[in-house]
């Protein structure tokens, strides 16, 4: 939150008649919950019972050779959209959507991080509440037999779905159809588990998104000082989940250096997470992932950085033990 | 001309009548680089809304703010819904122009009943839509506002609000018309974070006018207030002030003219308050802009 500034309220001259905001103790903190102008109701921690991430959603022209790097990457393609040219890919508890379905304007040929869908307690209120607190609704185009999934506009053209089907069945089953003869449930590559999202922003956006996010879903910055893996620069924004389903958002800005900023808002590069780093990744180059090494980037027990793949797809490895 | 020290004065569309596109033009002939406008600007363009657009984008004119009149916060139920949606539909314009600064001025309606809760109630939801455009609001009081009327009470809105991208614009009007003596205007001045001043609109006054009790606002340098306006802009530079200016000068005189001639003479407005107030005679250094770009 930005430090609240100096009010009237404080200094002499300003005149008892002209404050309006004087018979009131309201503040934007109390104002988040319904019944807060009579009783003080402060919502827990975790508003909207988060609970991890659901999937990641990739927008691509090119989902095969998207595909191909998920793979290497240790991800099973396991199911296809009824409807549409989508492909969901797996391994342990991280799901992946390929999403080549054309809407409006044609996808690229680089793979965008288009949407993050985040597992709630309710889906319906999360998407009203957050709603009432000023996002952007996202109007969904549902097919026969498909899911109404509510979402909301995140950042660049992304978007952040709510989805509270993860319990007693999930949204594939409705959505989408298995592929024959595939296991449904391929482990994850050493215990590799949704770590975070790294998002570039502009300059001086770090406040905003911070408040964006706070507000909206419930997560706290931490202190600078606490840092993960081996790319620490921005902000670092932690989820109220439980611990065992917890990830970050990682804000970054341009370097100083840059001046002119250009459509760069986005989701830029997922992080998984892994008890043993150094472990996760000579099995992933065994199966052909190169890993950045340079003076500045370089494997370590804490984190790695894949090399990038078709121009902007990458993957971080942080250490995280979890469970 | 030395247009360098008008780089942050921007030209307000409603100063001039005529087409867009003559505005625009006259606009940048004037030497300007920067304008203001608003949303009639571009729904009454004959060619529509994208043609407008393409009009602000074609005339290499930065579009720094741009003012949403549309009675905002402050309600509830339908209203406020019906209100909602108008003020995504200005979010939306502000983006189409790729303009990082939309101007609210405080709304003309009552209030609902718990008057203060609903207003920052407002605001925050005004100002978190804004956040994925990567717009900035600047909320201003004003004396036909029914309960924020005055640059305090709106900056008393803005603290309690307390919203990264939720600053103020304050308009020279007020200052001027309320006449208060200097130290006092100062000590009102320094409340304010020059860093949450997201905009100041400067108009000069010139009475008696049409209206009783309203002096007709004209360019800087026009009107009789010109050493307080002087005074004002000279204070808040040396309070930190280094965001836009923005001549807001619109009057029935200035629509009865071609939009060349407003525009010259309020780039003769610029020129007095870049060299002669400020006294800059060469390009600042650090001016260079950071283009603020919209995403959704």
């Amino acid at each position: 939150m930005t430090t609240l500034m100096r009010t009237a309220a404080s200094l002499p001259r300003h005149n008892v008649k002209d404050s309006f905001l004087k018979d009131t103790t309201m503040t934007a903190a109390n104002l988040l919950t319904p019944g807060a102008d009579r009783e003080q109701i402060v919502e827990g921690d975790n508003p909207l019972g988060l609970e991890g991430i659901e999937f990641i959603e990739y927008a691509t022209a090119k989902p095969q050779a998207l595909g191909q790097v998920l793979e290497t990457m240790g991800f099973k393609p396991v199911a296809r959209h009824r409807s549409r040219e989508v492909l969901l890919y797996r391994q342990g508890g991280i799901n992946v959507i390929v999403n080549a379905h054309v809407k409006g304007s044609p996808l690229s040929d680089k793979p965008l991080i288009s949407a993050v869908a985040l597992r709630v307690r309710d889906a319906a209120a999360a998407y009203r509440r957050a709603l009432e607190r000023g996002a952007w609704g996202v109007p969904t185009h549902v097919e026969v037999m498909e899911l109404n999934i509510p979402a909301i506009h995140g950042v660049g053209t992304s978007r952040i779905y709510f989805v509270d089907r993860h319990k007693q069945f999930s949204i594939y089953d409705v959505d989408f159809t298995p592929i024959p003869g595939v296991d449904q449930h391929p482990p994850a590559t050493a215990g590799l588990h949704f770590f975070g999202i790294v998002q570039y922003i502009g300059n001086d956006r770090s406040d905003d998104w911070t408040e964006f996010y706070r507000e909206l879903l419930g997560f706290q910055p931490l202190p600078p000082e606490q840092r993960f893996g081996i790319l620490p620069k921005g902000r670092i924004l932690r989820s109220p989940c439980p611990a065992e389903s917890r990830f970050y958002i990682q804000l970054i800005e341009p370097e100083a250096s840059v001046l002119d900023v250009e459509d760069d808002e986005g989701l830029h590069r997922i992080g998984l997470g892994s008890a043993d780093v150094l472990a996760t990744v000579a099995e992933l180059s065994r199966r052909g992932v190169e890993f950045v090494s340079s003076p500045s980037v370089r494997t370590s027990e804490r984190g790695a950085l894949s090399r990038t793949w078709l121009g902007c797809v990458s993957f971080e490895i942080v250490h995280d033990v979890r469970g | 001309m030395n247009s360098a020290n008008m780089n942050d004065f921007s030209m307000d569309s409603r100063a001039m009548a005529g087409p867009l596109a003559a505005r625009l033009e006259a606009v940048r002939e004037a030497g300007f680089s920067e304008i203001t406008l608003c949303a009639k600007d571009l729904v009454n363009h004959p060619g529509g809304v994208d043609a407008a657009v393409a009009n602000v984008q074609a005339s290499g004119l930065a579009v720094t703010a741009f003012q949403a009149d549309c009675d905002f916060e402050g309600q509830s139920g339908p209203l406020h819904r019906f209100k909602l949606d108008l003020a995504q539909a200005m979010l939306r314009l502000c983006q189409a122009l790729q303009c990082p600064l939309l101007v609210l001025p405080s709304s003309r309606l009552a209030p609902a009943a718990d008057t203060g809760s609903k207003l920052v109630r407002g605001l925050r939801q005004l100002a978190m839509l804004a956040i994925p455009l990567n717009i900035r609001i600047a909320y201003q009081g004003w004396a036909g506002g029914a309960a924020v009327q005055t640059y305090l009470q709106a900056w008393d809105l803005v603290c309690e609000t307390d919203m990264p991208n939720l600053g103020l614009s304050l308009d020279s009007h007020e200052v001027l018309a309320a006449d208060t003596p200097q130290d006092d205007l100062l000590a009102d001045l320094e409340m304010l974070d020059t860093d949450r001043l997201f905009l100041v609109q400067l108009t000069d006054l010139l009475a008696p006018a049409v209206t009783p009790g309203q002096p007709m606002r004209v360019l800087p340098g026009d009107g009789t207030h010109r050493e307080a306006l002087a005074a004002l802009v000279i204070s808040l530079h040396g309070l930190g002030y280094r965001g836009s200016y923005n001549l807001a000068a619109f009057n029935e005189d200035y629509a009865a003219m071609p939009p060349h001639h407003v525009a010259q003479r309020a780039s003769a407005s610029a020129l007095w308050l870049g060299q002669d107030v400020l006294q800059r005679s060469v390009p600042l250094p650090n001016q260079i802009r950071l283009r603020r770009l919209m995403t959704v």
